[in-house]
C-alpha cells in the first residue's frame, strides 16, 4: 500500500530534493488580524506530487491555494518556488503564465468569449503567432474532449464542459504545477467524475504536480498525499505519516 | 483572439454605454474643431477680404487694439501719399453701423477721390459720383440680408442712404460690406476729418525688402504704424481674444471627451473586476492588463474622433447655408486644424484610460476573483 502511494506520488521523492513549492511560516490575516485564515503554516510540495488539501468549509483551504499560486499575498511568512522566495507580483505573474495552471470551482471563464478564445487568452504574451495560439488551444481542447464545441460561447456550455474549458486553459501552457480548487464543487456527479478522471489522467500523462482542494474525502483518497486543514492550521499530513512510518519516528520529528 | 479583439468584444458587450461614450467624445471633438475653425475662419475671412481690397500696407494709429480702435487725422493720408515709393494711399473709416433692419453692418467710408472706389467689382448700379452724398454701395450678401436693391433707401446710424450699386466681391467679409462716402460716415459717427486706417500701395511689389523703407518713412510721421494685412490681423486684440476663448473652450471640450472615456472605463473595470482577476490568475502581467483597458479607451477615442471630424465637416457644410453665420464667416476644417485637436483628444483619452487601468492592476487577484 505504502509502495503504491509512493509510486503514485511523483518522480522526485528523495528527502533532500528541493521542494517545487513551499510555504514557510505563512499566516494570512484579514480585517486587521481579526480573522486568521492561516496561522503559521509550513508546507512543502515536491515536483510530481499529487496532494489533496482537505478540510471543512472556511478551514483555510482556498487561502492556502491562493498563496501557493500567488494570487494572494501572505500577511507574514514566505512562499518559495524551487527554493527561491517570490516577492513581486511580476515574478508571480510570470510563474502563473509559464509554470502554474489554476482550475477554479467557479470556472472563471470570460463569458463573452468562446471556449477556444478563453483558452487562447492564457497564451497571450507567450510570443506566439495568432495561428499558433489558435492551433495550440484547439489541440488542448481536443485533449479534454471539447473540440466539437470549441467555437461555442462558454455561456452555451454545460457546467462540466465549462470546467473542461477551464482545465484546458490551465494546462495549455504545459504547467509544472496544476492547482484545482474544488473543481467539482459546481458539477453534478457524472460531470464531477468526468472532470476528476480528466485531471488525474492529465497528471499521469504529463507528470505535473497536482494540488487538489476538496472537501470530498473519496476524491482526496485518489491522491497519494492528503493535507488536512482545520481553523487555518495543518492538522494532518499523510506524507509526514508515510515518512514517519517508513524511516522511523526519529527522522519524522 | 488578441487584445484589440478582446477590447472590441468588451465594447460590444455594453452597446448603449459604448455608443453614448463615443457620441460624447465625438461631440466634444466636433465642438472643439468647430470652435477653433470658426475663430480661425473669422481671421481668414478678414485676411482674404483685405487681400481682395489689394493693400501692400495698412497704416493704423500706434497702439490701436484693432482696426476699429485707432484714429488718424485725414491730413496724414496726404503725407503718406507723398512718401517716395508710395504709389497711392487712401483713408478709410471703419465702423459697425447700426441699421434699422439688422443689428449692425460693417460699413466703410472712402473719400470721393479714393482709388478704392475704382476697384469695386460692381454687379449692378454704379459707385458714388464725385461730391455725391448719402449714397451707398452694398456687398451682395449685405444687400440680401438688408433686403435692399439699387434704388432703395437704407438707414444707417440714423441717416438715410440711397443705394446706388451692388458689389460682387468674392470674400465673405467684403460681400457683407456697406460702402459709403467718407464725409457722410465721418459726420454720422462724429469723427470729422478722421480715418481709422490708411490703405497704401507701394511701388515695386510687396516684398518685405521693398516695403521696409516705406514702412520706416510712414512710421517716421509719428503716432502711426504700418503693417501688412497679415500683421494687422496677427496683432489684432479682438482676434487674439477670440482665439484664446475658442482655444480655452476647445480644451474644455476635449477634456470632456477624456472624462467620458474615464467614466466609461471606470465603470467597465468596476463591473469587470472579476475578469481582471481572471487575467491576473492566468498570468497576465500588469502591463498587459493595463494595455487591455487602455486599448478599450483608445478604440473609443478613435471612433469618437472619427465621429467628431465627420460632425465638423457636417458643420462646415451646413454653416454657410445658415445666413446668420454664412454671411459673416466661412468655415473650413483643415488637416492643420484637425491634427492638433485629435492629438490632444488622444493624449487626454489615454490619460483617462490609465487611471482605471492602474486601479485594476492594484487589486489583489484573489480579491478580484471573489467579486461578483
Amino acid at each position: 500500500m505504502i509502495q503504491a502511494i509512493e509510486r503514485n506520488a511523483g518522480s522526485d521523492k528523495s528527502p533532500d530534493a528541493v521542494p517545487q513549492v513551499a510555504l514557510r511560516g505563512i499566516s494570512r490575516l484579514y480585517d486587521g488580524g481579526a480573522i486568521a485564515a492561516l496561522r503559521n503554516v509550513d508546507l512543502q510540495i515536491k515536483a510530481g506530487d499529487c496532494v489533496a488539501i482537505v478540510g471543512a468549509s472556511g478551514s483555510g483551504k482556498s487561502s492556502l491555494v491562493n498563496l501557493l499560486c500567488g494570487i494572494d499575498y501572505p500577511t507574514s511568512g514566505a512562499v518559495l518556488w524551487e527554493g527561491r522566495p517570490l516577492r513581486t507580483r511580476q515574478q508571480w505573474a510570470r510563474l502563473r503564465r509559464l509554470r502554474i495552471g489554476i482550475v477554479f470551482q467557479e470556472f472563471n471563464l470570460i463569458p463573452t468569449l468562446t471556449a477556444l478564445e478563453n483558452v487562447e487568452l492564457a497564451l497571450l504574451g507567450r510570443g506566439l503567432s495568432t495561428k499558433r495560439r489558435h492551433t495550440r488551444a484547439a489541440v488542448v481542447l481536443d485533449r479534454v474532449g471539447l473540440e466539437p464545441r470549441m467555437h461555442n460561447l462558454v455561456t452555451r456550455l454545460s457546467g462540466g464542459e465549462r470546467q473542461r474549458v477551464a482545465i484546458a486553459r490551465a494546462i495549455v501552457n504545459e504547467p509544472k504545477l496544476l492547482l484545482a480548487d474544488e473543481p467539482t464543487g459546481n458539477l453534478d456527479s457524472v460531470s464531477a467524475a468526468n472532470v476528476t478522471d480528466l485531471l488525474f489522467r492529465l497528471r499521469e500523462k504529463t507528470g505535473m504536480t497536482l494540488i487538489l482542494v476538496t472537501h470530498d474525502d473519496a476524491l482526496a483518497a485518489r491522491c497519494a498525499r492528503r493535507v488536512r486543514i482545520r481553523d487555518g492550521v495543518i492538522v494532518d499530513d499523510t506524507s509526514q505519516a508515510i515518512v514517519a512510518r517508513t524511516i522511523g519516528p526519529k527522522a519524522a520529528t | 483572439m488578441n487584445l484589440v479583439g478582446l477590447a472590441l468584444r468588451n465594447l460590444k458587450r455594453r452597446p448603449v454605454r459604448t455608443c453614448l461614450s463615443i457620441l460624447g467624445i465625438g461631440l466634444a471633438v466636433g465642438s472643439a474643431l468647430a470652435l477653433i475653425a470658426l475663430s480661425r475662419s473669422i481671421q481668414d475671412s478678414t485676411r482674404e477680404g483685405m487681400d481682395e481690397i489689394g493693400d501692400d500696407l495698412v497704416v493704423m494709429q500706434k497702439g490701436a487694439s484693432d482696426i476699429f480702435g485707432g484714429f488718424i487725422p485725414e491730413q496724414t493720408v496726404e503725407r503718406i501719399a507723398a512718401i517716395p515709393g508710395v504709389v497711392r494711399a487712401s483713408g478709410e473709416l471703419v465702423t459697425f453701423a447700426p441699421s434699422s433692419y439688422v443689428n449692425s453692418v460693417l460699413t466703410l467710408g472712402w473719400p470721393d477721390t479714393s482709388y478704392l472706389w475704382k476697384k469695386v467689382p460692381l454687379r449692378e448700379g454704379r459707385v458714388p459720383a464725385m461730391g455725391e452724398r448719402h449714397v451707398a454701395v452694398l456687398g451682395d450678401t449685405a444687400a440680401a440680408s438688408l433686403g435692399k436693391k439699387v434704388g432703395d433707401d437704407l438707414e444707417l446710424i440714423g441717416e438715410t442712404f440711397h443705394v446706388v450699386g451692388i458689389a460682387a466681391y468674392t470674400t465673405i467679409v467684403n460681400r457683407g460690406l456697406v460702402l459709403v462716402p467718407l464725409t457722410d460716415l465721418q459726420e454720422a459717427s462724429y469723427r470729422p476729418r478722421q480715418v481709422t486706417v490708411v490703405h497704401v500701395n507701394v511701388e515695386h511689389g510687396s516684398g518685405r525688402t521693398e516695403l521696409a523703407p516705406v514702412r520706416a518713412a510712414i512710421e517716421g510721421l509719428g503716432n502711426v504704424v504700418a503693417s501688412t494685412a497679415n500683421e494687422v490681423l496677427d496683432n489684432d486684440r479682438n482676434f487674439a481674444i477670440l482665439e484664446a476663448v475658442s482655444l480655452a473652450v476647445a480644451i474644455i471640450a476635449v477634456a470632456m471627451s477624456a472624462l467620458n472615456v474615464l467614466n466609461a472605463l471606470v465603470m467597465a473595470t468596476q463591473e469587470r473586476t472579476r475578469e481582471i482577476g481572471i487575467f491576473a490568475a492566468i498570468g497576465w502581467s500588469n502591463a498587459r492588463i493595463m494595455m487591455s483597458i487602455v486599448i478599450e479607451g483608445v478604440l473609443m477615442c478613435v471612433i469618437g474622433c472619427i465621429v467628431g471630424v465627420l460632425l465638423s465637416f457636417l458643420a462646415a457644410f451646413a454653416f454657410p447655408r445658415i445666413p446668420a453665420i454664412g454671411n459673416l464667416i466661412s468655415f473650413k476644417p483643415s488637416v492643420a486644424l484637425i491634427a492638433p485637436v485629435l492629438m490632444a483628444a488622444f493624449v487626454l483619452c489615454i490619460l483617462g484610460s490609465l487611471l482605471p487601468a492602474w486601479r485594476a492592476v492594484r487589486m489583489v487577484p484573489a480579491e478580484a476573483l471573489r467579486r461578483m
